[in-house]
């Protein structure tokens, strides 16, 4: 029961920093930038690549975030240089990055099992004492979590994160302001795909491999997350946006353990995870409802 | 102060539904005049406005503001110097943000908008003093999101959003369009509050006749592209709406008489 | 709002519920009788026969599902997130064994139950040292071992030669993704010139650059070889149907695509890598060897099949030597069963 618990925690909160990259641009700059189902699994092969070479497992996360960034910021180019459409340069920066990621990588499956990780390497076995040692996946996540939340709270309310949020909610008054909307824009999805990136590095290191396919599918995950959580958790309380995108990849994540739990046929999965979701949504949109007709 | 000389605009250029709205088109704005712009659909009033701000480019012209040629110049940075107010109340504001949030983003243009914290504390009370001037109740509800307030709020917000910072210029753009009558009044008491405080050139272009006619220094009526009346001071001050009216028949009856010479 | 809070309140119950019946389920391992785990990476022919095989192969060493055996299945269907979840649930219920069938489901599960130190049983690696579940010299870097389901590449050439003597270039189609299927075409690469054959190969990323892919490279070669490609394979009657227009044989690797119309194959069945990969189940679950102990084996057995009814729609005849007691031979073109 623990261990089922723990492996929640730990998919949950390492896929809630990728939410969060996908609340800050679906949410906050109302881009659809499917670029995230390609650096995502960048940010693994990054560190697959940094980890077979000896690197210092603390590195991979800058290099990581950074090459999200980079990442991110082709995405935005594209879209206000080249004038492509929001989708379509999230579309085309995807499927280049699925060759990027074979190229960096080497491969399509990278281990690392007998490399040192954040989560498992020679300081903390001698340090940290036997008992605690399940639970540090789950507390280095949850730390890093945290403080990549600050972080992002911090920036939204920053002049740059001002503009940023009012990038996503009126265009015309970046313009007004006297600022290019495009550069604001092309920060956006930086900063959203450094945060995937990471999401994808800590991943990587959790699972103990790369592997290209884990990339396919992150879009939804990050979406039905930002979804799911502010659904069922902002409405309700003043609990922030943030904090309850990082509730709504848990959430996600529960559906999926509790749909495997289920023992339906495996083919069954996707369809009661997709039920679970729907569930949620119906429940918390009756719930929007009543408010209104209480008001 | 703005001057545009030899302005040609065409749109939809090499198809069949080309139309040259601007040709050799001048005109000049001085210091601390306060233009009111009629005219009817089409005229190219809000062309004007769009070329003045770069929202659109000019085909042929040069574009002078404060006897800088701001013509190849992106709108964003033309607005460093200009304010514009929209007939839409959301095009001026953001809705999901607040009050403060909207008002410290105002106050901070032509500034870098790096990573010090949104909102200067210290600002605070002169918000809610500029708030409280136009007399509202918004001084109490800094923490509301905008989208919360009504249309002619929300306007009035704009209106001190964009003039928060000094400016060279102001552009209203049927800026009392979407309201109802009475906020209409009020918007456009406070407009001119603002204007003459602050000093500001202004562009005001209305449907509404009184308010051109009460408000401003100088009147303007277009007509296909050109200025078919200009009342300035003292003839501007004698002009009184039934003119104005005059003057819109005689044009549309032009218009009705050329297009049945075309028929025939 | 009352009709919410208890709506949320009997859907964090349910939560919870399907959670604790899920750390009871494994719990089973009582005096003789076990529980064993099976994770599956996708749905897909090759992987059913290694996992009914291994049930096989435990049977026969005195375990039986139902009886004093207990089996949990899962299927990630080619998910990395949901192998991972899959992989953490079987581990935390406590199971006495986890065979993980196919490369990522092994690598989640070699993860998960290192944590919880459970013996994994795998089959379906292709090259379990480059996977890091064994290293160099055989040997397992964990409590893990199990079966590789590397092809028998220098015996299909051999084959090829013998049917197709004047053939010169063979080609390849895999995808870019799986790094089963790289590696097998670096080995095909390498063995190609002493039989004298020229390897022309194509990466496709999606199932739908396959017919696109397929036609260029028809354009191109005598012959088509297919892989154990998870992606190829589910289009295989697409590619077979293409093949079969220009007259070009298509060859395989194992008996599944042999019985949908590949001409031949000298390859593997994945049922008998089943067996061997439940007897080594059997032997760590009776206690006679760790897995850690245990080095993984390569299916030795490589079996020629051929079919005559393929063989026919070509106009070429399968010669005796190969179809000899060992060979085994379909004489109708079987419809592809798609997944599962």
């Amino acid at each position: 029961m623990t261990d089922i618990i723990m492996g929640i925690l730990e998919e949950g909160l390492t896929y809630a920093i990728m939410a969060l990259g996908v609340y800050l641009t679906y949410r906050i700059l109302n881009f659809p930038d499917l670029s995230v189902d390609g650096t995502f699994p960048l940010g693994g092969a990054v560190t697959a690549v940094l980890l077979q070479a000896g690197a210092n497992p603390l590195l991979t996360l800058p290099v990581s975030f950074f090459a999200g960034a980079a990442a991110g910021m082709l995405t935005g180019l594209i879209h206000i240089k080249l004038r492509v459409r929001d989708l379509l340069s999230g579309i085309i920066m995807m499927t280049a990055l699925y060759s990027l990621n074979l190229r960096i990588a080497g491969r399509a499956n990278v281990p690392v099992f007998s490399r040192e990780t954040i989560f498992d390497n020679a300081f903390l076995d001698k340090w940290v004492p036997a008992g605690v040692q399940p639970f540090l996946a789950v507390l280095f996540l949850f730390l890093i979590g945290m403080v990549m939340k600050r972080l992002l709270d911090w920036y939204l309310g920053t002049k740059s994160g001002f503009l940023l949020r009012a990038a996503g909610d009126n265009e015309a008054l970046i313009t007004s302001l006297a600022k290019d909307k495009g550069t604001v824009k092309i920060i956006g999805l930086s900063l959203s795909n450094a945060f995937v990136a990471l999401s994808g590095c800590l991943y990587c290191q959790k699972s103990g491999f790369f592997e290209i396919s884990t990339g396919t599918g992150t879009m939804v995950i990050g979406l039905a997350s930002v979804i799911i959580g502010m659904k069922l958790f902002q409405k309700r309380t003043s609990v922030k946006a943030t904090t309850a995108v990082i509730f709504g990849s848990i959430v996600y994540k529960t559906c999926v353990a509790a749909a495997i739990s289920l023992g339906m046929a495996a083919s069954d999965l996707k369809l009661i995870t997709a039920v679970l979701f729907l569930l949620i949504l119906a429940v918390s949109s009756g719930r929007k409802g009543k408010v209104t007709a209480n008001a | 102060m703005l001057e545009l000389r030899g302005i040609q605009k065409h749109y939809y250029p090499g198809t069949a539904h080309e139309l040259c709205l601007f040709d050799h088109f001048d005109f000049t704005v001085g210091d601390q005049e306060f233009v009111t712009v009629v005219g009817s659909n089409g005229s190219g009033k809000t062309s004007l406005l769009n070329m003045i701000c770069g929202s659109i480019p000019v085909d042929l012209g040069q574009i002078f503001l404060r006897g800088k040629d701001i013509t190849a110049m992106p709108e964003h940075r033309r607005l460093k110097f200009i304010g514009r107010v929209f007939q839409n109340p959301a095009m001026g504001t953001c809705s999901g943000m607040t009050l403060l949030e909207n008002l410290s983003l105002a106050d901070n243009k032509g500034k870098p908008f790096g990573l010090k914290k949104g909102i200067d504390a210290k600002r605070i009370s002169r918000y809610r003093e500029a708030l409280r001037e136009l007399n509202l109740g918004l001084e109490e509800n800094l923490d509301i999101p905008v989208g919360a307030l009504s249309g002619g709020q929300r306007q009035a917000l704009a209106l001190l959003m964009s003039t928060m910072t000094p400016i060279d210029f102001l552009i209203l753009d049927e800026h009392t369009a979407a309201l109802d009558p009475g906020t209409a009044e009020r918007i456009m008491e406070l407009t001119d509050k603002i204007v003459k405080e602050k000093g500001i050139t202004t562009i005001m272009v209305t449907h509404n006749l009184r308010y051109a006619v009460e408000y401003g220094t100088r009147l303007v009526m277009m007509h296909q592209g050109k200025v078919v009346m200009d009342r300035s001071d003292r003839e501007k001050e004698q002009l009184k709406i039934d003119d104005i009216l005059d003057k819109f028949n005689e044009i549309s009856m032009g218009y009705a008489k050329e297009q049945n010479l075309q028929k025939y | 709002m009352k009709r919410m809070k208890q709506i949320s309140a009997m859907l964090s119950a349910l939560g919870l519920l399907l959670i604790a019946a899920s750390g009871c389920t494994g719990k089973g391992a009582a005096a003789g009788k076990y529980a064993v785990g099976i994770a599956q990476y996708a749905e897909h022919g090759s992987l059913d026969n290694c996992r009914k095989g291994f049930l096989a192969g435990l049977a026969e060493e005195g375990f039986t599902e139902g009886k004093n055996l207990k089996v949990r299945y899962e299927n990630a269907q080619a998910d990395g997130g949901t192998a991972n979840q899959i992989a953490d649930s079987i581990a935390a219920g406590r199971t006495d064994l986890i065979a993980a069938i196919g490369t990522p489901m092994a690598q989640s599960a070699f993860r998960a139950a290192g944590k919880a130190d459970i013996p994994v049983i795998y089959t379906a690696v292709n090259d379990p040292v480059a996977a890091e579940l064994a290293r160099e010299d055989g040997t397992p870097t964990g409590n893990v071992t199990g079966t590789s389901d590397r092809l028998p590449v220098e015996k299909q050439l051999e084959m090829i030669r013998t049917i197709l003597p004047d053939a010169k270039k063979i080609g390849i189609l895999y995808s870019t993704s799986e790094v089963n299927s790289i590696s097998t075409v670096q080995e095909y690469r390498d063995a190609a010139p002493a039989h004298d054959f020229k390897i022309v190969e194509s990466g496709i990323s999606v199932a739908a650059d396959i017919p696109l892919a397929a036609d260029q490279l028809l354009a191109k070669v005598d012959c088509l070889c297919n892989l154990t490609d998870n992606t190829v394979v589910s289009s295989l009657p697409l590619i077979l149907e293409k093949a079969d227009r220009k007259g070009i044989p298509v060859f395989g690797s194992e008996i599944e695509q042999v019985k949908i119309g590949c001409l031949a194959a000298v390859g593997l069945d994945y049922y008998e890598l089943g067996i061997q990969t439940g007897k080594m189940a059997a032997r760590v679950l009776k206690g006679e060897a760790k897995a850690g102990e245990i080095p993984f084996k390569v299916c030795k057995e490589a079996s020629f099949y051929g079919n005559t009814a393929a063989a026919k729609n070509l106009g070429i005849s399968i010669p005796e030597e190969l179809t000899g007691p060992a060979g085994e031979m379909f004489d109708r073109i079987e419809e592809h069963q798609g997944k599962s």
